[in-house]
C-alpha cells in the first residue's frame, strides 16, 4: 500500500493515562495517525482499545496527557466538539437510532452541516429547504456508495446484523470527517459481510482520503489492512509498528498466547 | 333516543374533554422523559409558575412588588392597566424559555451522567424552588384568568340535542362546556404541531436522536445542552398551554401546581416514553373515571373521581408497567 500518499501527523496522542477510580486503564500512552493512514488498535480483552477511541472523540477525559488533532492541543473536550473538529466513529455495540429509518439515521450524521435554526426549518422555507434537499444529496450519495438503497426506509432496528453495522459506518461517513473512529468493524460478522466491510473501508480510504483508526480483532484484517498497528495490553503499550513487525514482536506474542506476567 | 342515553353520552363527551386536558400535562413529562430519562417532578408547578407569569404581565403587576415594598417601604404594585393578552402570552413564553436555559446551566449541567433518582429529587428541588419563586414575583393570592376563551354551556349544542330525544320526555339538552371544546382544540392543534416538527425538521431529527442514544447523538456532534434548553422550552410552553386552560377553569392558585399528580395514572397507562401514549392515556383516564362515577359512584357513594384513576394506574401496574405504548423493559440477565 505505499503507493498512498501518507501525510503529516493529523492526531498526536501525548503520554495518555486514564484511570476510573483505583483502576488504570490506560497507562502513558503515546502514538500519533498520520493523514490518509489506516492506524490500527490491537490487544487482547480489556487492554484499554475502546477506552483510547473513547479518549480521543471525548467520552472520557484522561487525568495526564493530552491530544493534538489538526495542530490543536486540547485536555478535555465535549463529544459534540471533537466530531465539530472533524472526528466522527462507530461503535463496538451498535449504537444507532433503531426507532429510524435508514436515510433517517444517515442525515443525522449530517448534523453540524446544518446551520439553520429551528424557526426557518418549521416553515420550510427560503435558506432551511436548500439546506434539507443538500444534505439529503449526500445522504443518498453515501447510500449508493455503501449500496443500501433497499434498506433506505426501513427502521434499523430491525435490520439484520452486518447492515446495521453498515448503516452506522454511513452515520459516521455522512459528517465528512478527517477522522473516521471503528471500534470493531467487523465483529459478530460472517466472512462474506467481512470481506464487504474490509472493502468499504479501503473504498473510504482511498477514494474520500479520510484517515482511520480502528480496532478489530481479527489479526488476517489488521494485518491485511493497516499502515501501522499499536498493540495494547492492560493499558500499556506493547508496541506500535508496520504489520510485519508487530506480528514478530515476542511481546504481542507472549500477550496473546497468554504468557504469565 | 332516550335521555339515559343522551345522558351517558354527555358523560363520555365530557370525560373526553377532561382526558385531553390530563394529556396536555402528561406531555410535559414524557417530553422531558424521552429526551433525558428524567422525570421532571416540577412539570405541574411550571403549569403553575405559566399561568402566575401570565396573569402577571396581563394585569400589569410589578413582579416581586411585595418584596420591594418590604425592603424600600414603598407602595408598588401596578405599573399600568397590563398588557394585551396575545402579547402577555408571548413574553410568557420567552420567560418559560428563559427559565428553561437557566434550569440547564445551574441545574442539568452539574448533573450529567448521575443516577436517575439524584435527577428526579433535583426536580423535587426545583419544583420547590419554583413555587416559592413563583409567590415572591407574583404574590400568593388567587388569581383568575381570561385570555379570552369563551367559556360557559353551548346553548346552540343544547338546543339541538334537545330535538334529538324521544317525543314526550322531559330532557334539559346536553351540556357542553365552549372552555373545554377550546381546550380540546388548542390541545390537538399543539400536538400535531409537536408531531411534524419533530418529523420533518433537522432539530427534531436531532431531538429523536437524543430520545434514542445519548452517546451515539453526541458522536455526531449533536450538544446535549442545546437539545435540554430545546426541550425544556417546549416542555414550558406546553405548561403554560396547560396552565393556561386549567386556570381559566378553576382560577390560578397553588393547587393548579397538584395537576401534576393526575398525570401520573395517565403516564403509567401510556407509557413515559410514548406522546401517543400520553394522549390516548389521558383520554382513557377521563372517560374511565367520569363514567364510573355516573355508573357506579351513586351505589358506593361517589367521589370516585378522586381514586379512580390511581386504582385503574395499580390495575395496569400488574399487568403492563410499561404501559400501553411504551418502550418494553427487558432487562438483560
Amino acid at each position: 500500500m505505499s503507493e498512498r500518499d501518507i501525510g503529516d501527523v493529523l492526531l498526536q496522542v501525548d503520554s495518555i493515562s486514564l484511570s476510573f477510580g483505583m483502576m488504570k486503564v490506560l497507562d502513558n500512552i503515546s502514538f500519533d495517525v498520520c493523514e490518509g493512514e489506516i492506524r490500527s488498535i490491537i490487544g487482547p480483552n480489556g487492554a484499554g482499545k475502546s477506552s483510547m477511541l473513547n479518549v480521543i472523540n471525548g467520552f472520557y477525559h484522561p487525568q495526564e496527557g493530552s491530544i493534538t488533532f489538526k495542530g490543536e492541543t486540547r485536555k478535555q473536550m465535549a463529544p459534540h466538539r471533537a466530531a465539530s473538529q472533524g472526528i466522527a466513529r462507530t461503535f463496538q455495540n451498535i449504537a444507532l437510532f433503531k426507532g429510524m429509518t435508514t436515510l433517517d439515521n444517515i442525515m443525522t450524521g449530517r448534523n453540524l452541516k446544518m446551520k439553520t435554526n429551528l424557526f426557518w426549518q418549521a416553515l420550510h422555507i427560503g435558506p432551511a429547504r436548500q439546506e434539507e434537499l443538500e444534505n439529503r444529496e449526500a445522504a443518498e450519495k453515501i447510500i449508493d456508495f455503501l449500496e443500501i438503497q433497499a434498506i433506505r426506509k426501513k427502521p434499523v432496528g430491525k435490520l439484520p446484523y452486518g447492515m446495521q453495522k453498515r448503516v452506522e459506518l454511513g452515520r459516521a461517513l455522512a459528517a465528512e470527517p478527517d477522522l473516521l473512529l471503528l471500534d470493531e468493524p467487523m465483529a459478530g460478522m460472517n466472512t462474506e459481510e467481512k470481506e464487504d466491510m474490509c472493502r468499504f473501508i479501503l473504498d473510504v480510504n482511498s477514494e474520500f482520503g479520510t484517515t482511520i483508526t480502528l480496532i478489530e480483532h481479527d489479526m488476517g484484517v489488521v494485518m491485511d489492512l493497516s499502515d501501522r498497528v499499536l498493540v495494547l495490553d492492560y493499558g500499556k503499550q506493547l508496541s506500535d509498528d508496520v504489520p510485519d513487525k508487530v506480528r514478530n514482536n515476542q511481546d504481542v506474542i507472549d500477550a496473546y498466547l497468554g504468557v504469565p506476567h | 333516543m332516550s335521555p339515559e342515553f343522551l345522558n351517558t353520552i354527555e358523560v363520555i363527551l365530557n370525560g373526553l374533554m377532561a382526558g385531553v386536558m390530563y394529556s396536555l400535562v402528561a406531555l410535559g413529562f414524557v417530553l422531558i422523559f424521552k429526551a433525558s430519562g428524567i422525570f421532571n417532578y416540577a412539570q405541574g408547578v411550571m403549569c403553575l409558575f405559566a399561568a402566575l407569569t401570565l396573569v402577571g404581565f396581563q394585569s400589569g403587576q410589578i413582579p416581586f412588588s411585595h418584596l420591594i415594598n418590604a425592603i424600600f417601604d414603598t407602595n408598588l404594585h401596578h405599573w399600568g392597566s397590563g398588557l394585551h393578552s396575545v402579547l402577555a402570552i408571548l413574553l410568557t413564553i420567552v420567560v418559560m424559555i428563559g427559565f428553561a436555559y437557566i434550569v440547564e446551566r445551574y441545574v442539568l449541567r452539574h448533573m450529567v451522567n448521575q443516577e436517575p433518582i439524584i435527577m428526579f429529587m433535583a426536580t423535587i428541588g426545583l419544583a420547590y424552588f419554583m413555587e416559592g419563586f413563583g409567590d415572591l414575583m407574583w404574590g400568593a393570592n388567587i388569581k383568575s384568568l381570561q385570555v379570552g376563551i369563551p367559556s360557559g354551556g353551548s346553548l346552540w349544542w343544547e338546543d339541538l340535542t334537545r330535538g334529538w330525544v324521544t317525543e314526550g320526555t322531559n330532557y334539559p339538552g346536553m351540556y357542553i362546556d365552549l372552555l373545554d371544546v377550546w381546550a380540546t382544540g388548542i390541545a390537538l392543534t399543539l400536538v400535531i404541531v409537536l408531531t411534524l416538527l419533530s418529523r420533518y425538521t433537522g432539530t427534531g431529527r436531532a431531538l429523536r436522536a437524543v430520545a434514542d442514544d445519548h452517546q451515539a447523538a453526541m458522536s455526531v456532534g449533536i450538544s446535549l445542552r442545546v437539545i435540554w434548553v430545546i426541550v425544556w422550552s417546549v416542555a414550558g410552553i406546553v405548561a403554560l398551554v396547560a396552565g393556561i386552560m386549567w386556570g381559566s377553569k378553576s382560577g390560578v392558585q397553588f393547587s393548579l401546581s397538584l395537576i401534576a399528580l393526575k398525570a401520573l395514572p395517565v403516564l403509567i397507562l401510556g407509557g413515559f416514553t410514548s406522546i401517543p401514549g400520553a394522549i390516548i392515556g389521558g383520554l382513557i383516564i377521563g372517560v374511565g373515571e367520569k363514567l364510573f362515577e355516573f355508573a357506579i359512584g351513586p351505589l358506593i357513594g361517589g367521589a370516585t373521581e378522586n381514586w379512580f384513576a390511581y386504582v385503574l394506574a395499580l390495575i395496569f401496574l400488574m399487568f403492563r408497567p410499561q404501559g400501553l405504548f411504551g418502550d418494553r423493559i427487558i432487562e438483560r440477565v
